[in-house]
């Protein structure tokens, strides 16, 4: 098969199944900021993903994958974000945890986990922030401790995204007092439905609650889940943050051309695009969004470290995206004007207002862009650590 | 991504740019090296390579701002050399010979302020870039482009403030000219790509210097690349530069994509292409190597400013660089036009 073959079988499933009863209501749902709706019909949409072979694309064909080489992954997401198909409520499973099991889990892990990940069964959610420990995540306080053959954890997570519909956690936790702050941590595997943990909604910018406030109290698991060795926690869970971006990455670039063709053609539509000061910036934010991708295409496309960006390419590109797309709703806004003022019954947003307020988290989340500096500045240029 | 010929050919432009000084160096430029016949056909005396290496050696020479006519005598065998299948006695039999072996040097006019009438041209011409030395110039007239010996010019040379090329006015008072192929508004765009790489080598260069230098000055007991309001700093540009040497690569695949030697299937599209990453590309990366010139003077501070350091050199290329052939007003409005975004 092609590239172009395969390509148009995504195309045709995702048109045939965006089109069927079940999920036409998920159709055009792809929209950022729009993570909260219809959540039951997106995990039964997971579940057909799963079923149908579109989940794990490239893991290894023995681990339950279907080994695709990287450019056909980027075509499936340039496909689904063409196809303005919904938000996915599995890819904390996908990108995160499925990844982290191919390269630091046991056999028994992998067989224990992968499949439902694949399957879209099992849902999965990333605790690692606290109220205290955000940015300076090695700061973390929830304690994990071996008694009895399980994990007891006791603490506190926040903004945990998805914790609501997940069935599991992907949990970092100081599993040993006494070490220095780095050294003690551990990564867990944590069934999330038990009676040891709470979930509390968290209402966000948009009015909708997408992330969560997560309590343990002596929440347990088996002591062999624990993804790789117990105190190398903040290699494995910091080590694979950029590895499955890249395929990402180029994916949404399709998705942010659409947003840009909207906002164009409602400057169109309301003539604002007689203003010079829309027109220069619809022009900036095209260049921008050309600029955005052949860099993303450089950098993350080739093997070879980047001259300039070197070992912080993914840092250098989230940089890029995050204050792009937090432009491009800025934009948005002042093309429709006054009217961007009103919202709908119950709160109900249009698309430019979610992009417009969306955006807002993405220089934050994954590493705010102050620290992503940082990691330029240090990974990248080789400046001595501050 | 270089070929490994590519990168054979940075690595030598590289070694001869780091030893490059006073008037022998055109000389081994265009001899030792023959940089400027990289795209002149072999018939010619060239090396019959192409514009993705003459981008390479643009890119390099413009890291340590080479003082020499090279980007627009390289271009100028770049577009006559797309005529090389025509029959003896055109432009560029004519000139490209010594365009490879460097006994010519070239410069290119744009603008509308050149008219031709019955094969002669007249009109004047200000802001020639690399003027002051050219023997050959090429010049816009309507919608072509038109070859001329700077003998049959009356050319001014300018005082710049970037001293590290040169500027003329040059004036036609029916000067015999030849027809060159190569549409005028490609000429153009293929002028803006190679200022756009150029500012992009230049820019890189800035960073490299400016970071090397936050780790060694020390204030406060510790290096002055330890506070993170120059670390930040750093961090933007470095995003930046590379932003930048993307997208001139990008279109310089585009310009290679869309000249005469390629299929022609993809000729037309690539063609269109070109068109508007041109003005993006020149736009996008002279307002970068501003950015990282205009940091490199204040992180460098007092030192930055003066004379001897080599700051102010970039600051200025950098700047010319954002006047020349559009300013980033009139190349934004150019994008907006040819992108369809109006
Ligand atoms: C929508 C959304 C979804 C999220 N989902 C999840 C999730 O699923 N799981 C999860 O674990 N977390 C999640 N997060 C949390 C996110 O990772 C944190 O918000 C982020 O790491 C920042 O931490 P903080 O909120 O504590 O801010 P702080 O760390 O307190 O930062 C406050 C400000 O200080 C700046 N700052 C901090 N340290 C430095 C420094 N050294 N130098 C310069 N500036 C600095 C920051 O850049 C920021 O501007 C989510 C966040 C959002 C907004």
């Amino acid at each position: 098969m092609t590239d172009e073959e395969f390509r148009a079988e995504v195309r045709g499933w995702l048109a045939a199944r965006l089109a069927s009863a079940e999920f036409a209501c998920l159709a055009g749902k792809g929209g950022t900021g729009r993570a909260h709706e219809f959540v039951a019909e997106r995990m039964a949409w997971e579940r057909r993903l799963g079923a149908d072979g579109w989940i794990g694309l490239g893991w290894p064909e023995d681990d339950g994958g279907r080994g695709l080489p990287w450019r056909r992954q980027v075509i499936f997401y340039e496909e689904y974000a063409r196809a303005d198909a919904p938000g996915r409520v599995g890819h904390i499973g996908e990108q995160l945890v499925a990844p982290t099991l191919l390269t630091f889990g046991t056999p028994e892990q992998k067989a224990r986990f992968l499949p439902g990940i694949a399957a879209g069964t099992e849902l999965w959610c990333q605790g690692y922030s606290e109220p205290g420990a955000g940015s300076d995540l090695a700061g973390l306080r929830t304690r994990a401790a071996l008694r009895d053959g399980e994990w007891h954890v006791d603490g506190q997570k926040i903004w945990t995204s998805l914790a609501h519909v997940a069935d599991w956690c992907f949990l970092l936790a100081r599993t040993s007092a006494d070490a220095e702050r780095h050294r003690g941590l551990s990564c867990l595997l944590v069934p999330v439905r038990q009676p040891g943990v709470e979930i509390r909604p968290i209402r966000q910018i948009t009015g909708t609650a997408e992330f969560n406030e997560v309590f343990f109290d002596d929440a347990r698991t088996d002591a062999g889940n624990v993804a790789g060795e117990p105190g190398d926690g903040w290699r494995v869970a910091l080590g694979m943050l950029g590895v499955e971006r890249g395929v990402s990455n180029l994916g949404q670039l399709i998705g942010f051309q659409r947003e840009f063709e909207s906002v164009l053609a409602a400057a169109r539509g309301n003539g604002s695009i007689a203003d010079p000061d829309i027109a220069g910036r619809i022009a900036d934010a095209w260049t921008g969004l050309q600029v955005l991708r052949f860099t993303t295409e450089e950098v993350l496309g080739t093997a070879a470290p980047d001259p300039v960006a070197g070992g912080a390419a993914a840092n250098v590109v989230k940089l890029m995206w995050t204050s792009w797309h937090q432009r491009l709703g800025e934009l948005a806004v002042d093309v429709i004007g006054p009217d961007a003022m009103l919202a709908g019954p119950e709160y109900d947003l249009s698309d430019t207002q979610r992009l417009f307020l969306f955006s807002r988290a993405e220089t934050i989340f994954g590493g705010s862009n102050e620290i992503q500096r940082n990691i330029v500045a240090e990974r990248g240029l080789g400046l001595p650590r501050g | 991504m270089d070929t490994p010929e590519q990168a054979a050919l940075r690595e030598a432009v590289r070694d001869f740019c780091r030893k490059q000084s006073g008037p022998g160096a055109w000389d081994r430029l265009t001899g030792e090296l023959g940089l400027t016949g990289l795209a002149v056909p072999e018939c010619y005396g060239g090396s019959g390579a192409g514009l993705a290496e003459v981008a390479v050696a643009v890119e390099e020479t413009g890291r340590v701002l080479l003082p020499a006519p090279y980007l627009s005598t390289a271009l100028a065998g770049a577009v006559l050399g797309e005529d090389g299948g025509e029959p003896a006695g055109g432009a560029a039999a004519g000139f490209l010979p010594g365009i490879a072996s460097g006994a010519l040097r070239a410069a290119f006019v744009f603008g509308d302020s050149v008219q031709v009438t019955d094969g002669r041209l007249a009109g004047v011409a200000r802001h020639v870039l690399d003027g002051a030395e050219a023997g050959l110039f090429v010049v816009r007239a309507g919608e072509a482009l038109f070859a001329v010996r700077a003998a049959d010019a009356v050319v001014t040379p300018a005082g710049t403030l970037d001293e590290t090329r040169s500027q003329a006015t040059v004036e036609f008072h029916g000067a015999p000219c030849a027809r060159v192929g190569c549409p005028a508004g490609r000429a153009e765009d293929l002028l803006r790509v190679l200022l756009a790489v150029e500012s992009a080598g230049a820019a890189a260069h800035c960073l490299d210097v400016t970071v090397g230098y936050l780790k060694t000055r020390v204030q406060f007991g510790r290096p002055i690349g330890t506070f993170q309001a120059l670390r930040h700093r750093c961090a933007d540009l470095a995003v930046e530069v590379t932003s930048a040497r993307s997208t001139a690569y990008a279109a310089v695949r585009a310009a290679v994509s869309s000249s005469t030697g390629s299929p022609a299937s993809a000729v037309s599209a690539a063609a269109a292409e070109l068109a508007v990453l041109g003005p993006l590309a020149k736009r996008h990366c002279a307002d970068v190597f501003w950015h990282a010139a205009a940091e490199m003077i204040q992180l460098h501070g007092g030192i930055g400013f003066t004379w001897e350091h080599e700051a102010h050199r970039y600051l200025k290329r950098a700047k010319t660089s954002q006047l020349l052939h559009g300013t980033p007003a009139e190349l934004r409005r150019l994008v907006s036009q040819r992108a369809g975004l109006s």
